[in-house]
């Protein structure tokens, strides 16, 4: 019995596969290519079926607004998803893309 | 004496006319059929009849009218009869409309749903379902509607918040609700059209790139009550072998489109959506690892269920392991004969399309309509082979991934004329810079989709972006003639007896051509773009083309950066249905 609990902590440890909030993942930038990327080409570098961000004229307060609630009929609202950290950190991935 | 005669005959005539005119609207109906709609009367459907009974035109999915009232003699005195606003149509309208009896049904974005006279266009009824709004604004897939459903006296509608609803045919009145799946958990719902098979109602969700299970559900069509659920992401224990590390707990799938029904085999074919995530790091070694790896049974297949039970028969995996988001999920399934042999034929996402022996889905050939791809170097028109597949690893590709994301075909249906023996079908050539990025699927507290990469629209290496309308044969894939098109129209493909072929593109313009050689012989600027469907139907013994018309879409959505205008300023919440007959 105890082994059989061993093994199944093994189980869920190692091999089980762990989708969870997408806190724990690799950055910002694999969060962006996780949901955003559909839309906003080029990891954002590009316009494509949402705007370019890369170089974006508008202050952190309005993009955090605009990931949480969205804007109807064009972008999903995030805020029921991702944390408030999570959102401030894509604020930063969108501020470190160079305005090309 | 023969002038007496035509007077008496054009004098009772219009004498008469009131009165038919009064049937017409006491009964709702143009063509007064008795026969209700039900399993018997869509089995035996002609398509030289006056309806258009099923999302695909009938079961044989031809997306073929027989009417030939409207011909290559008479198109260029086609006009515009009658326009419908549906109102709150984001990101176009995207729908199929049905016609029986005269009456025009059709569906809008948010699942509204119209009754019209098909001679008119004057409102029977509408029904405007109460959504979860608030979900609405979460969803990415969203909140457009594809289609619907008629049978056994009711109208069949799916809503993106996971509801399949039956409305009374002749009244709109609801008749059942049911919730299907928990979409304010999974953020996905249903978009596209049900399928109606022997008093049973078939509806896909959305899935794909979603971390969950992709299923296809069969609910009785006079209760609403659910029947059977197979889920598209390791729906047997054979497929959920074929995911690694149980991958298949958020393995994708679904079916967004709906398929069709073999009446002698009593059997459903539908086609399955991709894994998720979409884009895989997993390289050559995708069989062993990866985020899911192994073949990822039953997604990016053909699928053959029984109506009754939800068991899988059969099925063809068209793309094992696809790591390029290329589905199987475009709903036709077309039947045709060839030498004795009954084939099925399949567009796959890729821009292959797939003809299939109709007892086991067998393999008869394999084509491609494009010429710009390179995910693989062929695949083998005997066994299905992906030859020389290129499987990405993580990082920017050094060449470009053809076609693209947005799919060598689309999916709006094609069109086959059993008069001509050709296929008519759209095929787009384009591809995407594309950098594979590591993702963790987000489960918690709502399903998001997982695309896992970054990516963007770009014209294929050796020229530019380009649509174009092939005519040809669906077995062998030879080309008779084609025209081109420099932004690739998104909409459905009509096929008449009339021998014409009507494309409504992406700019707004409806086109007419003759079905032999691919002469224009009419257009019309219908005034927003198009991404739905288009049908021929008879109401009161006269011809009528009814298209969708207005712009948006996942795809269309890309225009705007790729080709500026008219896509920038072309309005993405409005639409309407044009219907087309003869001048008087």
């Amino acid at each position: 019995m105890r082994i059989a609990i061993l093994l199944l902590w093994a189980w869920c440890v190692v091999i089980a596969p762990s989708p969870t909030r997408a806190e724990e993942p690799n950055g910002s930038a694999a969060l962006f290519a996780t949901t955003c990327g559909w839309c906003h080409s080029q990891g954002g570098r590009a316009p494509g079926k949402g705007p370019k961000l890369a170089g974006t004229e508008r202050d952190d307060a309005f993009i955090v607004n605009r990931i949480t609630h969205g804007k109807p009929g064009a972008m999903p609202a995030f805020g029921g998803t991702l944390t408030p950290e999570q959102i401030t950190s894509l604020v930063g991935y969108i501020r470190s893309l160079p305005p090309e | 004496m023969r002038t007496k005669c035509l007077q008496f005959l054009l004098a009772t005539s219009f004498a008469a006319a009131p009165f038919a005119a009064a049937h017409a609207q006491a009964t709702n109906s143009g063509e007064g059929s008795a026969k209700p709609v039900d399993a018997a009367r869509i089995e035996s459907a002609d398509e030289a009849g006056a309806d258009w009974l099923t999302y695909h035109g009938t079961y044989q999915s031809h997306h073929f009218s027989g009417l030939d009232q409207i011909n290559t003699g008479n198109v260029k005195d086609l006009e515009v009869a009658w326009t419908h606003f549906p109102g709150r149509t984001t990101r176009g309208l995207q729908t199929m409309p049905l016609a029986a009896d005269g009456v025009l049904y059709y569906s809008g974005s948010y699942s509204r749903l119209f009754a019209l006279d098909g001679a008119t266009g004057k409102v029977l009824w509408s029904y405007i379902p109460k959504l979860d709004e608030d979900l609405i604004s979460r969803q990415t897939h969203s909140p457009y509607n594809r289609g619907i459903a008629i049978g056994d006296g009711r109208v069949y509608i799916g809503t993106v918040d996971g509801r399949l609803i039956a409305v009374d045919a002749k009244t709109g009145k609801p008749v059942w609700d049911t919730k299907l799946i928990n979409s304010q958990k999974l953020t996905v719902g249903f978009t596209g059209a049900p399928l109606f098979v022997r008093g049973k109602v078939i509806i896909g969700a959305q899935g794909g790139e979603w971390p969950y299970r992709g299923p296809i559900f069969g609910v009785d069509a006079a209760t609403g009550k659910q029947l059977w659920e197979f889920d598209v992401a390791g729906g047997t224990d054979e497929a959920k072998a074929t995911w690694g590390n149980d991958s298949w707990r958020t393995g994708g799938g679904g079916g967004w489109m709906p398929g069709t029904y073999d009446a002698a085999s009593n059997t459903v074919w539908w086609g399955t959506a991709n894994p998720g995530p979409l884009y895989d790091w997993a390289g050559p070694e995708w069989k062993t690892k990866g985020p899911r790896p192994g073949d990822d049974l039953y997604t990016t297949s053909v699928i053959a269920l029984d109506p009754d039970s939800g068991k899988l028969k059969f099925y063809h995996q068209e793309l094992p392991h696809d790591a390029w988001d290329f589905d199987s999920a475009v709903g036709e399934m077309m039947m045709i004969n060839r030498d004795g042999r009954d084939l099925v034929v399949h567009p796959n996402k890729s821009g292959f399309i797939f003809v299939y022996d109709r007892k086991d889905a067998g393999l008869a050939n394999v084509w491609p309509i494009v010429e710009n791809y390179n995910f693989v170097k062929s695949i083998d028109p005997k066994t299905g082979e992906l030859i020389g597949r290129r499987d990405m690893t993580e990082g920017k590709q050094a060449t470009p991934l053809c076609p693209a994301i947005d799919g060598g075909v689309s999916w709006n249906a094609g069109s086959y004329s059993p008069k001509t023996g050709l296929y008519y079908k759209i095929g787009n050539e384009w591809c995407i810079d594309i950098e594979i990025v590591k993702t963790t699927p987000i489960v918690e507290p709502q399903v998001q989709l997982n695309i896992g990469a970054n990516f963007t629209l770009r014209p294929p290496p050796n020229g530019q972006i380009a649509g174009h309308l092939d005519a040809r044969d669906p077995v062998t894939g030879q080309k008779k003639w084609e025209v081109r098109y420099a932004q690739p129209p998104l909409a459905s493909v009509l096929a008449t007896a009339g021998n014409l072929v009507f494309v409504p593109d992406a700019t707004g313009i409806l086109h007419a051509y003759n079905a032999e050689d691919g002469k224009e012989l009419w257009s019309h600027n219908d005034g927003l773009g198009h991404v739905g469907g288009i049908i021929a139907y008879s109401a009161g013994g006269k011809e009528y083309v009814a298209v969708a018309t207005g712009w948006g879409s996942l795809v269309g959505d890309d225009y705007d950066g790729a080709f500026g205008e008219p896509y920038k300023s072309m309005a993405k919440d409005a639409g309407a249905m044009i219907v087309f007959a003869l001048k008087q």
